[in-house]
């Protein structure tokens, strides 16, 4: 699965830190989320989608493998 | 809510570095006998894991106070690779085990039980910290 949370962060001048705070995990959640190594659950999807006021589509699609 | 995250992160780097200087020390006791002669660096390393282990324990005593001794990590990705650190002891735990029951018959008259405990929390501790470590990394 593909993620453009680190695009989104980056033009929103955000920190991985300043992200994890805002929605409450901790900033290694955000960084391996980023690099697509770890897998959130629809709970974190859906907070960082609000957090950043677009869909979950827009932030995480689907590639070849899955 | 947000300090029980950051808690939780530095426990659990504590936690793993725990692991780590407990397992060494351990694994020294559990091998140290086996030795036909007394080795100096290795008691110095054994000393030093131990006060290691010593200092991240009351280290990390507060924040097992602050975590309530919980079994889970209310962050997702912390609680996720605990649970895979364990399933990596697991598997340790059980290859070291068939290694020793495989070769076992060559020392077993060396080695009492108590030793092959230690031997075996050796390894438990050692996989758990080096495998949060590893899995924590950036």
């Amino acid at each position: 699965m593909q993620n453009f949370i680190a695009k989104f962060r980056k033009e929103a001048g955000l920190s991985q830190q300043e992200l994890a705070d805002a929605i409450n995990v901790s900033r290694k959640t955000i960084s391996t989320v980023e690099t697509a190594r770890f897998t959130p659950s629809v709970i974190i999807a859906l907070k960082i989608a609000q957090y950043f006021k677009t869909s979950v589509e827009s932030l995480f699609s689907l590639d070849e493998y899955d | 809510m947000k300090q029980d995250i950051k808690a939780e992160e530095k426990f659990m780097g504590q936690n793993a570095w725990f692991s780590i200087f407990m397992g060494v020390t351990l694994l020294i006791i559990s091998v140290y006998p086996m030795l036909n002669k007394a080795s100096a660096p290795l008691l110095i390393l054994g000393v030093a894991a131990f006060f290691g282990s010593f200092f991240m324990f009351v280290v990390r005593g507060g924040f097992t106070r602050k975590m309530k001794y919980h079994l889970t990590y209310k962050d997702e990705y912390l609680n996720t690779i605990d649970t895979i650190a364990y399933k990596h002891v697991v598997l340790a735990l059980l290859f070291s085990m068939g290694a020793v029951y495989l070769s076992s018959d060559s020392f077993a008259l060396h080695i009492s039980h108590s030793m092959m405990a230690t031997f075996y929390l050796a390894i438990m501790c050692l996989v758990y910290g080096i495998s949060i470590l590893w899995q924590n990394r950036d």
